[in-house]
């Protein structure tokens, strides 16, 4: 059986970084879409495959995950041999792999979801937001990236001179900014996280990701 | 070969949870305390080697590494024997999936409620707010009620048997609980009892025991 892919159609947070995933190892899989609008993510059928009722989750031929970090490892494994790699093997490159992966949890992502929150999901929502709030994340980001810098001086990605998940999970939630006037990747006076972040936003599986939108391959 | 250094606080939080994670694997290592106080740990020198300008970060004869979680990964690989990452698929899918759990649904709440509850037990001279302690222990209890749920079907977080992701919930679970009392608190109510029996269990281990002071120097097991 096909591997089923539960999302909403949003190509953005958790459901975007798995459904990149799934590009990067070109794995088969059915799209199932999940209408969080309709509360289907709260249903008692939905809970029982994730019980902090959140999307997403996949059914791998019975084999029930979820957590995206967490079933995008799961995928290089399974599909290992396919695609890119996104986790080394060789212990030390590993261990690098995941302290970035970590800089990015818990450095990047909180003052990210701030911004986020303030000048992309309120905006579209008609509300007004919080410039206090925003402004504290710009700097908090700001300031990370300014390390980002330092580091991506020294190679082509987050981890060394190849694209892993270090850098597959910034698409998150960070492609948003651009796309809502907020250029904070980019600035010239970054040149070396400017480069890596116009090298993934050039990434060909994620133009065709956002191009075509979450959809089964099968 | 070199001792392991873990350059970090005696009492630091992260510090403590990759010593917790040391002592289970039972692998010596050497604290070399980092004088935050004194801005230690912004200096260029130490800036060439975490760009964070955070603690701990490992050096392991040679081999530099900060970031907690990813620290205790690296050790973990290391010592495999005792299994606190499974390496066949599934199981390892299994424990990424809680390992994440960690990272998403429990550390943001408890780490902000932990760390208050912290600093006001230990009197340090920081401020600390009681709506951010209450609204994020709010969050914590609706996250347990998913915990609850899957700890009712297993002994630990990824199955029958302990691994990482559970180790990481210490220290912030154990700090999280100084809002309440011994037999009443957060991840110790009556309502669920499985987080409770999961919780006394952490809490009981030895390599949790071990730096009740604080983080020391372990030569030997």
């Amino acid at each position: 059986m096909v591997l089923k892919f539960y999302a909403s159609q949003f190509v953005a947070a958790g459901n975007g970084i798995v459904a990149l995933a799934l590009a990067e190892k070109q794995a088969a899989f059915e799209f199932v879409p999940i209408d969080m609008a309709a509360k289907e993510h709260k249903t008692e059928e939905y809970i029982a495959m994730n019980p902090f009722a959140q999307v997403p989750a996949i059914n791998d031929d019975g084999f029930a995950m979820y957590e995206s970090r967490a079933i995008c490892r799961y995928l290089d494994e399974r599909f290992a041999g396919q695609g890119a790699t996104l986790v080394p093997k060789g212990m030390e490159e590993r261990a690098v792999v995941e302290q970035a992966i970590s800089v990015e949890s818990m450095a990047f992502a909180p003052p990210l979801a701030k911004v986020v929150m303030e000048l992309v999901f309120k905006v579209r929502r008609g509300l007004a937001p919080d410039r206090a709030l925003a402004d504290e994340g710009m700097k908090e980001i700001s300031n990370i990236l300014d390390v980002y810098e330092v580091i991506l001086a020294k190679h082509r990605y987050l981890a060394g001179d190849d694209f892993t998940l270090a850098d597959l999970v910034h698409y998150a939630y960070a492609p948003m900014l651009a796309e809502n006037g907020v250029d904070i990747m980019t600035v010239k006076e970054r040149p070396n996280v400017a480069r890596w972040w116009n090298e993934l936003m050039s990434r060909p599986t994620w133009i065709k990701l956002k191009a075509e939108g979450m959809k089964s391959t099968v | 070969m070199a001792i392991l250094k873990l350059h970090g606080g005696k009492q630091a939080t992260c510090t403590r949870r990759v010593a917790t994670v040391l002592h289970e694997l039972q692998v010596p290592f050497e604290l070399i305390e980092v004088d935050v106080a004194n801005g230690a740990h912004k200096s260029p020198e130490y800036l060439k080697i975490q760009p964070f300008g955070q603690i701990p970060y490992i050096d392991d004869d040679g081999f530099l590494l900060y970031e907690t979680r990813a620290i205790c990964r690296y050790i973990a690989a290391k010592y495999p024997k005792y299994g606190l990452i499974p390496t066949e698929p599934k199981a390892n899918a299994l424990f990424e999936q809680a390992a994440s759990v960690e990272l998403t649904n429990f550390d943001p709440s408890a780490s902000k409620a932990g760390l208050q509850l912290w600093i006001r037990k230990m009197g340090y001279p920081f401020p600390t707010d009681d709506k951010i302690i209450a609204d994020n222990l709010e969050t914590l209890e609706k996250k347990l009620d998913a915990y609850e749920a899957i700890l009712s079907k297993q002994r630990y977080l990824a199955g029958e048997t302990i691994t990482l992701a559970d180790i990481f919930h210490l220290p912030y679970g154990v700090f999280v609980t100084y809002a309440g009392s011994e037999s009443d608190s957060v991840m110790n109510r009556a309502s669920r009892p499985n987080v409770a029996r999961w919780y006394k269990e952490l809490i009981s281990r030895p390599s949790w025991l071990a730096y009740l002071d604080g983080v020391t120097t372990t030569t030997a097991y």
